[in-house]
């Protein structure tokens, strides 16, 4: 049960909007931290706290992407394919781990670890190719840093590689 | 000159027209003739514009307009009729049907498709769509209801309906782009009300009813345009047969008090006459039991007795009792037949299990036996109080006017009712109320009285008549000031605060209409409270305010004809008073014959008659007192003492099986005449097939046993009966799409004002005793179901689909005490008896009472005792105080 | 040293600004907004607003003193701001780097767009993704508040104006500004029917503004150096300020750059960003985003403004500008982001989301060689029929690709076909030649 664990950020969340449906998706948010992903006990639950009905929740959770009514690997790599990412070689990318990994778009690999997703334009396009494992992004890809940054993932759980505050091109540095 | 400001002209295609301002321009194109193709459009929802059909140009706009959004303004040019506009039309359907499965040999839709019907229109020729068409994966949908997403337009009509209309949300957009998809939640079948509103709405055959799949094209269909007799409502409903099949059942959109919409009983519930167990020829008991008999061999039993017994006895040893299922044509024989034929005024209808309450109080306030509002008024209302009534399960369509007046027109709900709001699977009235007081249904009377007495100490009472009618003013508050607020919020555990807002609201009212609903009318002290229903109005001076009134809301489909019939023991027809000496003269006029003098027995008089011996020979028609009142009334004991039981039905109730007699009646299906409904509109009802088997309508049965009992009552069908009701009730018959309604009384209300209040003002203006739960016990309510009315509805397969069975709904703080949970068995019993059932635990049910749906309770009606009013002798059994216990 | 004076990218282009309150201030921040709450009334606000010129820099490139001008004035209930920061156009980076560079700048703005139009609530609707922008932009408020200058009582003025950060899920027509309300009131985000106009019917119905968020973060500045000094810069009257282009694709240095607004592509391209990457000519360029029909090197000498680039054919719309060498399949890139548009498109309206299935099915075709001359017809006439025709922008936008690569290099499309139709034709002969 959410509201028995995040008692305090529900409440928070609901105090920003004078409406409640407004919470729909940051707690959608909220179940899938939790979980991995958005579980029909979640939106049963969301929809009771939101005076909505099941189906409501439904149909809004199935409209975006970023919410999973499935369950992802560990780490969800999510490679740029539209064409600024697609002009300076993400299509190669999306080799890099079919050879390295195993898997296409929609895949996990058997360890449960990597999922990867193909999607379109995540606004890195100056620094292209890039990806975003789970909540970072990871720009400028070459074949050397994508092998880094699937070993720190496997060791460490996270690598230093991942980018931002994002400026770019970078500002000169300081003396 | 206020017309002109509130209309513009604009021309369609060159024709002027002037419409009222707002009006859309795909109406007001309507309104010259033009039709202009759509999907997306539907006059009930809000405009959504996405299926970009309906393009028009409009001068000076650079771009195409969809006229099913576009407001039409002063002096605006509308062209439907150019090529740029035609081949707008066509560029949108090639876009519709390039996904679109063209599987119309083997759909339902085929022959009534919108989709078929522009395409045969704009593109008779091949679609340059080579690409694949997308596919969904089939799932369950429901039951009842069946799915082709592939077939699918994305019009969204019937997510919007589901939402705008039945505010129920069970239907879901899935997913995005193409791939959007209607389903319910997840990959769980449908669950939801059944109103079939979404397989009326769908433009194409995406959403089709499994009740009647593949059985049909629709040419091959007969339709007769008739009347439903599951609720007091009168939706207008179109049959649909072949070949003396019941097929389906719809409603077109604008027509009727429903305005095409319907519930799930009248959508699905049509099988419910042609069920197997239909009884299609005479019975009679011979050695004890019920063997088929001839017509004749039938006819000449009852006359022959009827006979003995009257020669013997007399005529007030018999009683007649009739269901308000019946059309007015039979109600008014039947009526005339026990007072003319039989000699008796034991007579009584199903108006008494609660209806009566109603109309007597406002016969006696206002002077009307009917409304003075139409469902217009609902939905035109500013403030709507709601009492005791569950409306969206009692009275749907009724339901929906309340819905439309709160969602589309920003009405003021006010709700008393025992009822929690919560979200669940069906509609729930008090979700959409802004202030509702839940209160148990032995203490609506504190709940009203609490309203009355924050009218009068709020200053709302009306100032006018203050001078006009002080002793009654005067009286009435003095009587709501004795109470205590702490009484009153002992009693109903609302505060006053509550009160105080809910009463500010009443009176601040311009159009305040009050609907009490079978809970509260069926509930013990129902004319009581009815009748301070109707101070409220009268003390915030809005009873006699245009749009302002009191609406009681009948429970079958023509109890209020069964009132307006004199089928009641103390009314004539015309609902007029049997004491009233000008009404018998009157009638005495009219029938050439004098009226029995002596005051009738009703409904429990009569079974209590038979107990004692004085009745002893009853006809029933339709009704099953003994599947209907709790035993307490030995209602089984007394009627098999009868000598004579003669009864008219469609099956084999507990009340026909002791019967001597049991005829086959044709069910409203099957027959012609008329029902009035609720709101006191007569309709017309037709047949739709032929009388099943050997049955015949009851006013043909009725006939026949006057003429077998020499004193005929003849007539050649029912129209000429109708002829003969509107020489007596002047007018009577259908009038129109809407009713006239009538109009307050006002000496009527002056009488009343005068001194009619006082006979009964204090007993009225006193609280009920306070109701004590002891622990380990919750307050059994029987309530109704959406899915059922009465037992008819349980023939029905379509609805036995939905709702097969019976259970006990508890709120889960008290089914957590009980340690229960859905689908656990459930002992009650109290010292009148014990019954077992399951549990179903809903938020909805308020804490400490428990609800068993009426249609399935007979086994539990011993737990109840019967309390009889003592003014209009209404029996009130809905309440009863049951120990609970885990069964195991 | 950048040729052209910045104004949005300066503070961050100063060695070791961090974004912090402190830094803000110390850069001058937040004395727009001492400057003008409780002492200058609202209205007036609007008129410098709308004296400097400023237009959206969402895509549309509405004036914003003017936008903000249509909410009625007598209205009591409350009013909402919204802060567009959904940034999916393709070949778009820049609010990305205002959010979470400088996310002060972006805040003072919408304080004073929000004192401006009476709003006591703004949201700023993120994209989903910029998980990081969002952590940034919550603290930066929360720094806000606890210095005065956001929430209940703003520089003890009792005026209120809290802003709340609210995160999208994935989906480009969120940036839609009646879509992204639709999402904020946690609905699918669908556009809705104009009108009625977010203006006076917009989140929950009330009178609303939704500004992108380069628009917003101009204003600190305009109010502190007055209209008349913004005004005087680009290319005035119509196109005011400066821009920040994102530049991707083909180019040495990728990024974005703040010019005024009217300077050349050419100068964009090949001076701010360094030239192509490898010296191969340029073949094409999108001027502002993947809704901008593409552009050839004959378009090098348009300004970048809105009147000159609609004038040549295509729009500044976001500012995205894509770069594609000589040797780049243009067919191909024409597909890419028609992919993108069938991947986004709603559902709403019938052209779009079946026009996008029926053209992406197409283009997919004959890029697999397996095209027929009838499809460039279809083509072309699929495009036209959803021109306009849809009730959000989206339909127009998703048309130029395919528009603008059939205009300007159909012989590639041609090439295809018959690389088909001559692979068929071997197929015949083949199978015709078995016994
Ligand atoms: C399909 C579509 C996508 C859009 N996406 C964005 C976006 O990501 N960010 C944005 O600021 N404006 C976007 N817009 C423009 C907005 O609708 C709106 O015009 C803008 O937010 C207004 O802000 P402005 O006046 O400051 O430009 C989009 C418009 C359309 C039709
Ligand atoms: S199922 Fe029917 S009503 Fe519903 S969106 Fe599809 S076509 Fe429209
Ligand atoms: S009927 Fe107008 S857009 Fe569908």
């Amino acid at each position: 049960m959410l509201k028995e664990k995040y008692g305090a950020e529900i409440a928070e969340i609901l105090s920003h909007y004078p409406v409640k449906r407004s919470a729909l998706i940051p707690l959608l948010y909220l179940a899938q931290q939790d979980e991995g992903y958005v579980s029909e006990a979640a939106m049963k639950e969301i929809a009771q706290m939101l005076r909505l009905t099941p189906p409501q929740v439904y149909e809004t959770a199935t409209f975006y992407t970023m919410l999973n009514l499935k369950r992802v690997g560990k780490f969800h790599l999510q490679i740029c394919k539209s064409l600024m990412c697609a002009l300076v070689g993400s299509d190669t990318v999306i080799g890099w781990v079919k050879t390295k990994l195993g898997i296409g778009p929609g895949e996990t690999t058997a360890d449960g670890l990597f999922t990867l997703s193909t999607v379109e334009c995540l606004a890195a396009c100056g620094t292209a190719p890039m990806m975003q494992i789970n909540e970072d992004y990871y720009e400028r890809l070459t074949e050397e840093t994508f092998d880094r940054i699937l070993a720190d993932l496997k060791k460490d759980g996270t690598c230093s590689l991942k980018t931002g505050p994002f400026m770019w091109p970078e500002a000169p540095r300081a003396q | 000159m206020a017309t002109t400001t509130d209309t513009v002209r604009l021309t369609i295609d060159g024709i002027p027209i002037s419409v009222p301002k707002g009006t859309l321009v795909i109406e007001a194109a309507r309104r010259v003739g033009v039709m202009i193709p759509h999907f997306c459009y539907h006059p009930k929802l809000k405009p959504d514009a996405n299926c970009r059909m309906c393009l028009v140009e409009v001068e000076k706009m650079p771009k195409l307009q969809t006229s099913c959004s576009t407001v039409a303004t002063e002096g605006m040019s509308v062209r439907t009729a150019t090529t740029v506009v035609h081949d707008a039309h066509k560029s949108v359907l090639e876009f519709i049907l390039a996904n679109h499965p063209l599987d119309c040999p083997v759909c339902d839709q085929g022959g009534k498709c919108d989709l078929q019907d522009f395409s045969h229109q704009y593109t008779a020729t091949g679609s340059r769509f080579a690409e694949t068409k997308r596919i969904f994966q089939k799932e369950y949908f429901s039951p009842l209801i069946e799915t082709q997403m592939n077939r699918c337009v994305q019009c969204l009509r019937c997510v919007r309906y589901c939402d705008e209309v039945m505010d129920v949300k069970a239907l879901a957009p899935v997913g995005r782009g193409t791939m959007t998809e209607i389903k319910s939640f997840g990959a769980h079948p449908l669950d939801c009300e059944f109103c079939g509103g979404c397989v009326q709405i769908c433009p194409v055959g995406a959403i089709t009813s499994r009740l009647s799949m593949y059985e049909y094209r629709p040419w091959m269909l007969k339709r007769a345009d008739t009347v439903c007799t599951f609720c007091g409502d009168g939706c207008q409903i179109t049959v649909q047969t072949k070949d003396q099949q019941l097929i389906e059942v719809n409603s077109a959109q604008g027509a009727g008090r429903n305005n095409g919409d319907l519930c799930a009983r009248g959508f699905f519930g049509f099988h419910a006459t042609s069920h197997p167990s239909r009884i299609t020829t005479p019975l009679i008991r011979r050695n004890g039991a019920l063997v088929e008999a001839t017509w004749e061999e039938a006819l000449l039993f009852v006359a022959e007795q009827t006979k003995r017994l009257k020669l013997a006895h007399g005529p007030q040893t018999f009683g007649g009792l009739i269901s308000g299922r019946c059309t007015n044509e039979e109600l008014y024989l039947f009526q005339k037949f026990m007072r003319l034929t039989i000699g008796t005024n034991n007579l009584d209808s199903s108006a008494r299990y609660g209806h009566l309450n109603g109309v007597q109080a406002m016969k006696r306030v206002q002077g009307t036996h009917r409304w003075t509002v139409t469902f217009e008024d609902i939905t035109q209302a500013d403030v709507l109080l709601l009492v005791g009534t569950n409306i969206t399960e009692t009275n749907p369509i009724t339901g929906l006017k309340v819905k439309e007046a709160v969602k589309k027109h920003h009405a003021t709900l006010l709700t008393i009712e025992a009822l929690q709001p919560a979200i669940g699977t069906i509609s729930n009235i008090t979700n959409l109320s802004q202030h509702h007081l839940c209160v148990a249904p032995t203490q609506f009377g504190s709940a009203v009285l609490g309203l009355l007495k924050a009218v009068v100490e709020g200053n709302h009472v009306e100032g006018t008549l203050q001078q006009r009618a002080s002793d009654y003013v005067a009286s009435s508050s003095k009587a709501v000031q004795q109470l205590s607020w702490d009484d009153l919020t002992l009693r109903t555990g609302i505060a006053r605060e509550s009160f105080v807002q809910m009463a500010a609201s009443v009176a601040g009212g311009r159009r305040v209409v009050v609907l009490p609903g079978q809970t509260l009318l069926r509930s013990q002290g129902a004319y009581g409270i009815c009748l301070n229903l109707l101070d409220l109005l009268l003390l915030t001076g809005k009873l006699t305010e245009t749009g302002c009134g009191f609406a009681p809301l009948a429970e079958e489909n023509n109890d209020q004809g069964a009132i307006e019939m004199g089928a009641v023991a103390e009314l004539l027809p015309g609902a007029l008073d049997l004491t009233d000496q000008d009404a018998r003269a009157q009638m005495t006029r009219a029938w050439k014959e004098e009226i029995p003098s002596m005051a009738g027995a009703s409904l429990i008089e009569m079974i209590d008659g038979a107990h004692a011996g004085t009745i002893k020979g009853l006809f029933i028609i339709g009704e099953n007192p003994v599947g209907s009142l709790p035993p307490q009334t030995h209602v089984k004991e007394a009627l098999d003492k009868l000598e004579l039981l003669v009864c008219q039905e469609l099956f084999l109730t507990e009340t026909a099986l002791l019967a001597h007699v049991v005829l086959p009646a044709a069910s409203a299906m099957e027959k012609a005449g008329t029902f009035t409904n609720t709101e006191g509109h007569v309709q017309s009802v037709r047949p739709a097939i032929d009388p099943v088997g050997d049955s015949r309508p009851d006013w043909e049965i009725l006939s026949a046993f006057s003429v077998f009992l020499s004193a005929p009552l003849e007539y050649g069908d029912a129209k000429e009966l109708l002829k003969e009701i509107r020489t007596v009730i002047p007018g009577y018959g259908s009038l129109g799409p809407t009713p006239i309604p009538p109009t307050v009384d006002r000496a009527a209300v002056d009488r009343y004002t005068a001194g009619g209040y006082r006979q009964d003002l204090a007993t009225r203006y006193t609280l009920p005793a306070r109701t004590r739960r002891p622990d380990g016990t919750v307050q059994l309510g029987l309530v109704q179901s959406l899915f059922h009315s009465g037992k008819l509805s349980t023939h029905s397969k379509g609805l036995v689909q939905i709702e097969p069975s019976g259970f006990l709904q508890m709120n889960p703080v008290d089914a957590a005490r009980f340690a229960l949970g859905t689908g656990n068995r459930v002992r009650l019993s109290n010292s009148r008896g014990e019954f077992t059932t399951t549990v179903k635990v809903l938020d909805r049910v308020p804490e400490g009472l428990a609800w068993l749906p009426d249609h399935f309770a007979q086994d539990a009606l011993r737990l109840f005792d019967c309390v009889i009013d003592p003014d209009t002798k209404v029996p009130s059994y809905r309440t009863a105080s049951v120990s609970v216990v885990k069964a195991t | 040293m950048p040729k052209h004076e910045l104004i949005l990218l300066k503070n961050m282009m100063q060695p070791g600004y961090t974004g912090s309150l402190q830094d803000y201030e110390r850069a001058g921040g937040y004395q727009a907004l001492r400057k003008v709450v409780g002492k200058v009334p609202p209205a007036d606000v609007t008129t410098t607003v709308m004296k400097s010129g400023l237009r959206g820099r969402g895509g549309a490139g509405f004036p914003t003193g003017v936008k903000w001008g249509f909410l009625p004035k007598d209205y009591q209930g409350p009013r909402y701001l919204c802060c567009n920061a959904d940034e999916s156009e393709p070949g778009t980076f820049k609010d990305r780097q205002l959010i979470e560079r400088d996310p002060h700048q972006l805040l003072e703005g919408i304080l004073l767009a929000c004192y401006a139009i009476g709003a006591e609530s703004a949201y700023i609707y993120i994209r989903g993704e910029f998980v990081l922008g969002a952590r940034i932009l919550e603290s930066a408020i929360a720094e806000a508040r606890a210095a005065g200058y956001a929430g209940e009582n703003i520089l003890g003025t009792g005026i209120t104006a809290n802003v709340w950060v609210h995160r999208g899920a994935g989906a480009y027509i969120c940036g839609e500004e009646t879509a992204l309300l639709e999402s904020l009131e946690g609905k699918r985000g669908l556009p809705r029917v104009k009108p009625p106009f977010p203006a006076t019917h917009g989140l929950y119905n009330k009178p609303t503004v939704v500004n992108n968020v380069e628009t917003l973060a101009n204003l600190p500045h305009i109010i502190s150096r007055g209209p008349e000094w913004f005004s005087a810069i680009g290319s005035p009257p119509k196109s005011t300020g400066t821009r920040i282009f994102c530049v991707s694709g083909h180019v040495k240095r990728p990024g974005n750059y703040e010019v005024p607004m009217g300077v050349t592509f050419r100068e964009l391209i090949y001076e701010e960003a360094g030239g192509m990457r490898s010296d191969k000519p340029l073949k094409a360029f999108i001027p502002g985003g993947a809704s901008a029909p593409f552009l050839t090197p004959d378009h090098l000498d348009v300004k970048l403004d809105f009147e000159s680039v609609a004038a040549a054919g295509s729009m500044l719309g976001s500012g995205g500008v894509t770069v594609m060498e000589e040797g780049t399949d243009m067919v191909w890139a024409a597909l890419r982001l028609m992919e993108f548009f069938y991947h986004e498109s709603c559902g709403k309206c019938s052209p779009c989301r079946e026009g996008s299935s029926w053209l992406v099915q197409t283009m997919r075709r004959i890029v697999a060689k397996r095209g027929r001359m009838e499809d460039l017809e279809t083509l072309v006439d699929l495009c036209k029929n959803i021109a306009g025709r849809t009730v959000c922008a989206f339909g127009d936008a998703e048309i130029s690709p395919i528009m603008s690569t059939l205009k300007h290099w159909r012989p590639e499309y041609v090439l295809l076909i018959h690389e088909a139709e001559a692979a068929n034709l071997i197929h015949l002969k083949r199978t015709m030649a078995q016994p």
